[in-house]
């Protein structure tokens, strides 16, 4: 593993990439806490500034996760890190530990920004650093995502904008509650989207057509039934689902001053997620 | 040591590797013989735990490759057919992140890296980029990798594919040499290389199990044997006379062409007949034009047991019969005419 995560830091130190993306992360958030916290807007807390820097997870994060898993699949070095004598499990964790001690460089140099704001008070002290955390684990759980994304393609283009997807939905989602019909009818429809785009993933992962089928259909058909005894059940379902996705309300709840386990949790286990499937994507692919 | 049975590798429906079983002895140099798509480098990736098999089961110095993943690993060295090489890190980086990845102790990883250079001749090349190197020269990094932390068995699909003719040679006498340590096991389409340097030879084609023998028993257990080719002026049935009191022929071994009839003869056991039939020939008043004999090679041997496989399953592949039309095998009378499925690369040294 450490073999790995050298060779990881190494190969980010070379390319440039670590230092794109750590400049690239450190210009954003530095304009970001001129605006809102020393000279536009005056405010006393520094989440704001994080708040408004999740621009940073849209450049940061596929430059730094498209080529974890994709480069080395089409250079066939990949041959090399599975035929030696590490785990899959090793591999992952070695990449993954090495991009996210680059993307710990900006968050711990931006730590230093709520010491220049001292002089405006220490009240907010603690509610800075626990932002700036959830900061770093929401950007870790981005990473783990990435990292996954970069390991089912050979491409780093396609890992790149899927990534950026996956950033603009989980940063965006949160805008759409409001346009979301509050009716019953419109869960439905919504469950049974998500129903196709489950058979997609199960087809993605098995390449079974029939599985997929099934899974469709059955989530599809048990979802037809429910609405038909209890359309009730349906009231807020599409907010509930959709939260599960909303990491821009997650981090403001922790950044608002609210530090709870619950929140915490929820990056932590994003990363978590993103590491099992990226484990689990390497391994599959022996199999095909 | 190492142990495959019934090894499978399904892809679809189409069969790369279809339950092979073969067996390694320690210290043994193993050619892995076939033409392209035969499944040579799908099953050295099962042996090296990269691919998963669909079936069967693989021992590698006493560990199942599935079961204890990491020990049987610790045992091999492997060169893949591209070798897996990171452009932008030096030879001498690259072979020391090799190193530091098989677990060779720290205070041994310098010395190991330069030992491994030295035995290929990239020392000169330690701090140019990879990137910049020419193919022979990765090739030979990516062979230096697969030596580093000592493993029992090596594994190198398509070891000389890339180099000059030089440096086959230098690379088949270090395969030689590894021989004597190790447990090797090549694969290559270029038959005078496998039967210059291995113990034994593992015939596949489409997946699936041909044949397993010395080079030397091969080639003398071709259905061909030695032929002998006569040609001689004279009337066809003269010829055919002459020859019959010497040899057994058919009608069907003689060919006519202005005047000069040619016979492709089986010799049995290995006789020389040379001067019987030159003398009864001559006594028949049939001058005697041309006579060789063709001894069969491992090429017509390798010939003549893939394509029997080929016609069993012409449809299994998008094969593409290439008209290279080799001189035909003794047993021409029994198979329709050959087709040279097998890339013809010829040995350049
Ligand atoms: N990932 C894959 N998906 C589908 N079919 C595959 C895949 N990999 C290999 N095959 C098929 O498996 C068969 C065996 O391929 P393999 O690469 O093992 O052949 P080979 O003997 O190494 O050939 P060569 O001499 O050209 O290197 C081929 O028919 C090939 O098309
Ligand atoms: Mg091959």
């Amino acid at each position: 593993m450490r073999a790995i995560y050298k060779r990881e830091l190494r190969s980010y130190a070379v390319s440039m990439t670590g230092a794109i993306a750590i400049a690239v992360a450190l210009l954003i958030m530095g304009l970001m806490f001129r605006n809102y916290n020393l000279s536009t807007y005056h405010l006393l807390t520094f989440s704001y500034t994080l708040n408004n820097s999740s621009l940073v997870f849209y450049i940061v994060v596929p430059i730094l996760s498209m080529r974890v898993f994709a480069e080395e699949r089409k250079l066939k070095t990949d041959q090399l890190l599975l035929t030696a004598p590490v785990s899959v499990g090793q591999i992952v964790m070695g990449k993954y530990l090495a991009l996210i001690t680059v993307f710990a460089i900006p968050c711990v140099i931006t730590g230093f920004y709520p010491l220049i704001m001292l002089r405006f008070g220490k009240e907010t002290i603690k509610w800075d650093y626990s932002a700036l955390l959830a900061y770093f684990l929401m950007g870790c759980a981005y990473l783990a995502i990435g990292m996954f994304i970069s390991s089912t393609t050979e491409n780093v283009i396609i890992a790149a904008i899927l990534s950026i997807l996956f950033v603009f939905v989980t940063q965006m989602i949160s805008n759409t509650y409001t346009l979301m019909s509050a009716s019953n009818f419109a869960a439905l429809i919504f469950l049974v989207i998500l129903a196709v785009l489950a058979g997609f993933l199960v087809y993605f992962m098995t390449k079974n057509y029939w599985a997929a089928m099934i899974t469709i259909s059955g989530l599809s058909a048990a979802w037809l039934i429910t609405y038909a005894i209890k359309a009730s059940w349906f009231s807020g379902k599409t907010e509930a689902v959709m939260k599960v996705l909303d990491f821009a309300t997650h981090f403001n709840d922790f950044a608002n001053g609210s530090f709870t386990i619950p929140n915490l949790l929820y990056f932590i286990s994003a990363g978590a997620i993103g590491i099992i499937l990226t484990i689990q994507s390497v391994l599959k692919r022996r199999w095909s | 040591m190492i142990e495959v049975k019934n090894l499978t590798k399904k892809y679809g429906d189409h069969y790369a590797v279809d339950h092979l079983s073969f067996q390694v002895e320690d210290g043994q140099i193993y050619g892995f013989l076939g033409p392209n798509g035969a499944g040579k480098s799908t099953t050295m990736n099962m042996m090296t735990g990269y691919l998963a098999p669909t079936a069967g089961m693989i021992k590698v110095n006493g560990f199942d490759i599935m079961e204890e993943p990491e020990a049987a690993k610790r045992t091999i060295g492997y060169l893949p057919e591209l070798p897996p090489v990171y452009p932008d890190m030096t030879v001498r980086e690259y072979l020391a992140f090799c190193a530091e990845l098989k677990r060779v102790p720290k205070k041994e990883r310098l010395s190991a890296v330069k030992e491994k250079m030295m035995e290929l001749g990239i020392e000169d090349m330690a701090n140019r980029l990879i990137r910049n190197l020419s193919k022979g020269y990765k090739q030979r990094v990516g062979f230096a990798q697969a030596l580093l932390g000592d493993p029992q068995t090596l594994i190198l699909d398509e070891p000389t594919v890339g180099l000059d003719p030089k440096q086959i040679l230098e690379i088949r006498e270090l395969i030689r040499n590894l021989g004597k340590k190790h447990t090797v096991i090549l694969s290559s389409h270029i038959l005078s290389e496998v039967s210059e340097v291995c113990d034994r030879v593992l015939i596949i084609n489409h997946g699936r199990f041909v044949a397993c023998d010395s080079p030397d028993r091969l080639e003398m257990g071709g259905k061909g044997g030695t032929t002998l080719l006569v040609a001689a002026e004279g009337k066809r049935a003269d010829v055919l006379a002459a020859l019959r009191t010497v040899v057994q022929v058919t009608d069907g071994d003689l060919t006519e062409d202005q005047g000069v009839v040619s016979a492709s003869i089986d010799v049995p056991d290995r006789q020389d007949i040379r001067g019987r039939v030159s003398a009864a020939l001559f006594a028949a008043n049939c001058p005697v034009v041309e006579m060789r004999t063709k001894k069969a090679n491992l090429e017509d041997v390798f010939l003549e047991l893939t394509e029997g496989e080929e016609q069993a399953d012409q449809d299994d592949q998008e094969q593409t019969d290439s008209e290279a039309e080799q001189e035909s095998p003794a047993s021409d009378k029994e198979e329709p005419k050959l087709h040279g499925e097998e890339e013809q690369k010829e040995d350049q040294a």
